[in-house]
């Protein structure tokens, strides 16, 4: 045991080792604390902010602003039904009501994009000739960086999404 | 399937819930899939109208009914069943309580083992449930995912690459998959470590609830843990966490189990169990939470080796039989709730085989 490099007060319970080319090169010992502090502490349970992700995705991008959902073409539902319902009036309504939806979906689920079995096998679209930057995917990416707390990735993707939201080319 | 009965409700045999076999069946009841799915071109059936619901009622009963279907089901359409059969169908988990009391075309496809139970025109189009004897996620899911397969062939389902299967209410979209352990808990419950096990549980995001009762009340120590996210992870990570979860708290069960049969606790369990089973065979009048009470006491001192000469599957069957829309229907009248609680004293003396 001895004391932890960085406050020198605590005993160090972390010990942290650089490696290069599989070799240890240096070593820190750090009490929980510090090592917090310095954002190396244990992994954590991901700590995932569904807040956040609603503000990288949700209502406030330009896109949702500017044009605020009207009654859904296949049923007639109306933005004031499904807001007072909380429910689909039928499968048009997703697309209908998307600005509200992906929000809710993301306080429900703390995700906004689908993983796991379709109705048909692996579809191409997943694995576009665009490095698979397909919506879905770039959402899912999105997701995961914030689960894993890499903001400025998020920043990133989120920007990309919005782009291709919008149907830029690049 | 190749007559379908559709006035007459078919004769079950006593049905997955009741077999008292599977994996971890002491603690583990039953496991259930069930699956969201919805046809493109209707709305959700919240929103369809009379016509529009008997339309789609017919499409699919039709297209259930072409063969090749990996189940044999036999389509039971609810329309003309009365309130006391379609109790007994909610107490048998075959349909839901919502739509026991929906007016609307609908119908229930199940199999002869009760193992397999389509609903159609509940929240969604259809609800495919699958039921698995004991601790099973795998095999049910499996099970289901065949009969979805087969369903996905000969229905054309709404779905959306970003949004998975499209389900009326946001909290099943996705997966549409809705994975439930029932779980007996008497001790967590005896010794008040039950609200410690569901924080856990949801602490992961799986939602624990009473399987008898209203609300947040477990009657009878029976519990229903599963997961309530249904979008972003993927049919077997869902397996897995619910997995995970149920195989810590059935654990937990048995460490609780050995503890209130060690010392000076030992002494206070025999003492609550055979008072239970007392209770069963003395009482003139049973209402419906002391019954589930002593039964699962009793269920429980089978499952330690407390009590000879009863067997799970009595307890099980009682469970079911104690309940009013089995009561009612066995006792063939309908029974005001004074006179169910005596013929429930009687009917489950009976079942348990302890009539003097």
């Amino acid at each position: 045991m001895q004391f932890c490099t960085a406050c020198q007060k605590a005993m160090a319970t972390i010990v942290i080792m650089d490696l290069s080319d599989g070799a240890v090169t240096g070593s820190q010992h750090l009490c929980q604390a510090c090592a917090e502090q310095l954002g190396v502490g244990q992994p954590k349970p991901p700590k995932f902010s569904a807040e956040l992700l609603e503000d990288l995705l949700g209502q406030k991008g330009p896109r949702a602003r500017s044009r605020p959902s009207e009654a859904c073409s296949g049923c007639g539902m109306t933005p004031a039904d499904f807001r007072s319902k909380g429910r689909l009036g039928c499968p048009r309504c997703y697309e209908a009501f998307r600005g509200e939806l992906v929000p809710l979906l993301l306080r429900i689920h703390e995700a906004a994009a689908h993983r796991g079995r379709l109705p048909v096998p692996a579809p191409a679209a997943v694995v576009s000739e665009d490095d698979g930057r397909t919506l879905t995917d770039v959402r899912r990416r999105l997701e995961d960086a914030v689960r894993g707390e890499r903001y400025e990735e998020a920043a990133r993707l989120r920007d990309e999404l919005r782009r291709l939201e919008r149907g830029d080319a690049s | 399937m190749s007559k379908p009965r559709r006035d007459k409700q078919p004769e079950f045999r006593p049905g997955t819930w009741l077999l008292g076999t599977g994996p971890e069946s002491d603690i583990a009841i039953c496991t259930r899939v069930r699956l969201a799915r919805n046809l493109q071109d209707f709305p959700f059936s919240p929103r369809l109208d009379e016509a529009e619901a008997h339309e789609l009622y017919r499409f699919v009963t039709q297209r259930l009914q072409k063969p090749g279907l990996p189940e044999a089901l036999t389509v039971l359409d609810l329309q003309p069943v009365e309130e006391l059969e379609r109790t007994v169908l909610v107490e048998r988990h075959l349909i839901s309580r919502e739509l026991a009391g929906s007016k609307k075309p609908s119908g229930v496809a199940v199999d002869l083992e009760e193992s397999v139970a389509v609903m159609i025109n509940e929240e969604d189009h259809l609800r495919v449930q699958v039921f698995a004897p004991g601790l099973q996620p795998e095999a049910a899911w499996r099970r289901a995912e065949r009969l979805d397969d087969a369903l996905i062939a000969r229905l054309p389902m709404a779905w959306s690459e970003e949004f998975g299967f499209l389900t009326s209410c946001p909290t099943n979209t996705g997966t549409g998959l809705r994975l439930s352990v029932m779980l007996h808990l008497p001790g967590l419950v005896w010794s008040e470590e039950i609200d410690k096990a569901t924080n856990v549980a949801q602490k992961i995001h799986l939602a624990v609830r009473g399987l008898y009762g209203e609300g947040s009340r477990a009657l009878g120590d029976f519990y229903q843990v599963s997961n309530q996210v249904t979008l972003g992870r993927d049919e077997t990570t869902i397996q897995s966490e619910v997995l995970l979860a149920v195989g810590r708290i059935v654990q937990w069960e048995r460490e609780v189990r050995s503890a209130l049969l060690r010392g000076s606790a030992r002494v206070k369990t025999l003492d609550r169990v055979h008072r239970a089973l007392g209770t069963l065979e003395r009482a003139q009048i049973l209402t419906s939470e002391e019954a589930l009470g002593c039964l699962s006491a009793v269920r429980f001192g089978i499952e330690e080796n407390l009590l000879d000469g009863f067997e799970i599957p009595a307890v099980n069957r009682a469970l079911l039989l104690s309940q009013p829309g089995h009561l009612q229907r066995h006792s063939k009248e309908l029974l005001k709730p004074d006179e169910r609680d005596q013929r429930r004293a009687q009917l489950l003396r009976e079942v348990l085989g302890c009539q003097r």
